[in-house]
């Protein structure tokens, strides 16, 4: 099979909208969680809280009007993210439009945001106020549809949606299409939005965190923490550039990150809650995947996204597959879920870590949880260049998903 | 209403809604081979026409005769002289 390597990266986060100042800040210990006075969710009480990107009407008016009237927030975000990875690329319009390239970008279910407004136009007006473009904005496939359109890309365009891991599942098949021949290049990575529709379907699962205590905003998500309760929600877009090895390096392209490994299972059983023995078996599958042990391994970028069990399973199964060799961090405490684009938006601040030999730490991780303990948190930064790394996601419905990857010096 | 106030009222929606200037909004202006519009953008410039003047038009056989600017300007000029009651501004 062929290999495959990351030759691009573009990033659309609360934090940032580039990997180095995504890393930036995430160094400086920035949190992008805030109150949300605005959001109305009918019975919820207290505070919501939870994270926005905010573009820039500049690069938002840089897409062409009929490449952006289809494109409702998560298709945006995938937009400039992608529009960002090929420029790194440096890839020409030719090659892209050649029918070798491809696009898999995943998300949760498409626009939450433009679904939300379609049922209220249906409810209260009808057909006569329904605009052309509100189908193809609400799509589960509409983030990668309109990258391809925008890329004018001729090759595959694959959408899955596995919620949280859609974005690193997206990377998985993206790198199975090239490994197999299928195609030369593909853009790849998750997008999602934050909307209050979002919010209070994690509300309604008593997955989300509270203030309760007083903490403010940027303390309630504590990944690996004993006094954890839950996640916020977040939204954003991580785009890569895929491409068959030997035509980066034909090129003479800058590599970023050659991708080793992937694999993805499922419990079988489980709907909301994550599986310690699956999550060890698609860890082990990935690793087999990437012909690697775990000793190879110097970095593992977590999922974790604060909540009671979720957390516990995973450190489980990280503690079975890894002891206590190698460090361990989730950046949600200060990006909140980025949820279908969590996958990506953390394996490019990984990207980060290794140029600037910084090992990011799990913010607001004071005291680790007995059930989270015997593997190695980083608490605070940590001088280490890691070569091989691995991202993993889960996802509601029993979804696992993991990337290995193997950064060049 | 009168017919300038439809021409300002249409030209709003062209700039606001297809982002065009309004130094290209000429009546003589095709839809589709000058102002740029296609197939989709006609059914949310009916959309922005029913918000606007508040008549359903989805269902209506003679606005998909238009074809410029001056045609649709007559559309409503005629609609609103045959039906008064029915068009007003910001329709929704």
């Amino acid at each position: 099979m062929k290999s495959v390597v990351i030759t691009g990266c573009g990033v659309v986060s609360p934090l940032g909208v580039t990997r180095q100042e995504l890393f930036q800040r995430l160094l400086a210990g920035e949190c992008a969680l805030k109150a949300m006075p605005d959001w109305k969710v009918n019975g919820s009480t207290g505070e919501i809280i939870a994270a926005q990107c905010l573009l820039q009407q500049d690069a938002i008016r840089s897409l062409d009007r009929k490449l952006r009237r289809s494109m409702a927030p998560v298709a945006l975000f995938a937009a400039l993210a992608a529009k960002d990875a090929v420029a790194e690329a440096g890839l020409s319009a030719e090659f892209l439009s050649s029918g070798d390239v491809g696009c898999a970008i995943g998300s949760t279910l498409g626009s939450p945001s433009a679904i939300a407004e379609s049922f209220r136009i249906f409810d209260s007006i009808g057909l006569d106020a329904l605009p052309a473009q509100q189908f193809f904005k609400s799509v589960s496939h509409t983030a990668a549809f309109n990258v391809t359109n925008l890329l004018a890309l001729k090759g595959e365009t694959l959408a899955p949606c596995s919620a949280c891991a859609s974005g690193l599942q997206a990377i998985g098949i993206a790198y199975d299409q090239i490994r197999l021949g299928r195609q030369t290049a593909m853009i790849a990575g998750g997008a999602d939005e934050a909307t209050p529709a979002v919010y209070a379907t994690f509300e309604q699962l008593f997955a989300l965190a509270h203030p309760a205590d007083g903490l403010a905003p940027k303390q309630i998500q504590r990944p690996f923490d004993k006094d954890r309760t839950g996640l916020a929600i977040s939204e954003g877009a991580g785009i890569f550039l895929l491409e068959e090895k030997e035509h980066a390096l034909n090129r003479g392209a800058n590599i970023l990150m050659e991708i080793r490994g992937f694999a993805t299972n499922s419990s079988g059983a489980q709907t909301s809650q994550s599986d310690a023995d699956a999550i060890s078996k698609c860890l082990s599958n990935a690793l087999s995947d990437a012909s690697l042990s775990a000793s190879d391994i110097d970095y593992i970028s977590a999922h974790a996204t604060g909540t009671r069990q979720g957390d516990a399973a995973e450190a489980e199964a990280i503690r079975r597959i890894f002891g206590a060799a190698v460090p361990i961090s989730s950046l949600k405490g200060q990006l909140g879920h980025t949820l279908g684009a969590s996958g990506p938006i953390e394996l490019a601040a990984t990207l980060e870590m290794a140029r600037t030999s910084t090992l990011l730490p799990t913010a607001n991780l004071l005291n680790v949880d007995e059930e989270c303990a015997a593997i190695d948190h980083l608490t605070a930064p940590r001088n280490r260049r890691p070569q091989n790394i691995v991202k993993d996601c889960f996802a509601f419905g029993g979804i696992n998903t993991v990337l290995v990857g193997e950064i060049p010096f | 209403m009168t017919r300038d106030e439809i021409i300002t009222l249409v030209n709003n929606v062209f700039v606001e809604q297809f982002e065009l200037e309004p130094s290209e909004l000429l009546p003589e202006k095709h839809l589709f081979e000058d102002l740029g519009l296609d197939s989709l953008d006609i059914v949310d410039m009916l959309v922005e026409l029913h918000k606007t003047f508040g008549i359903a038009l989805r269902q209506n056989e003679e606005v998909r005769s238009v074809r410029t600017l001056n045609d649709i300007y007559d559309f409503l000029e005629r609609y609103a002289a045959e039906h008064p009651d029915q068009i007003r501004e910001s329709g929704l």
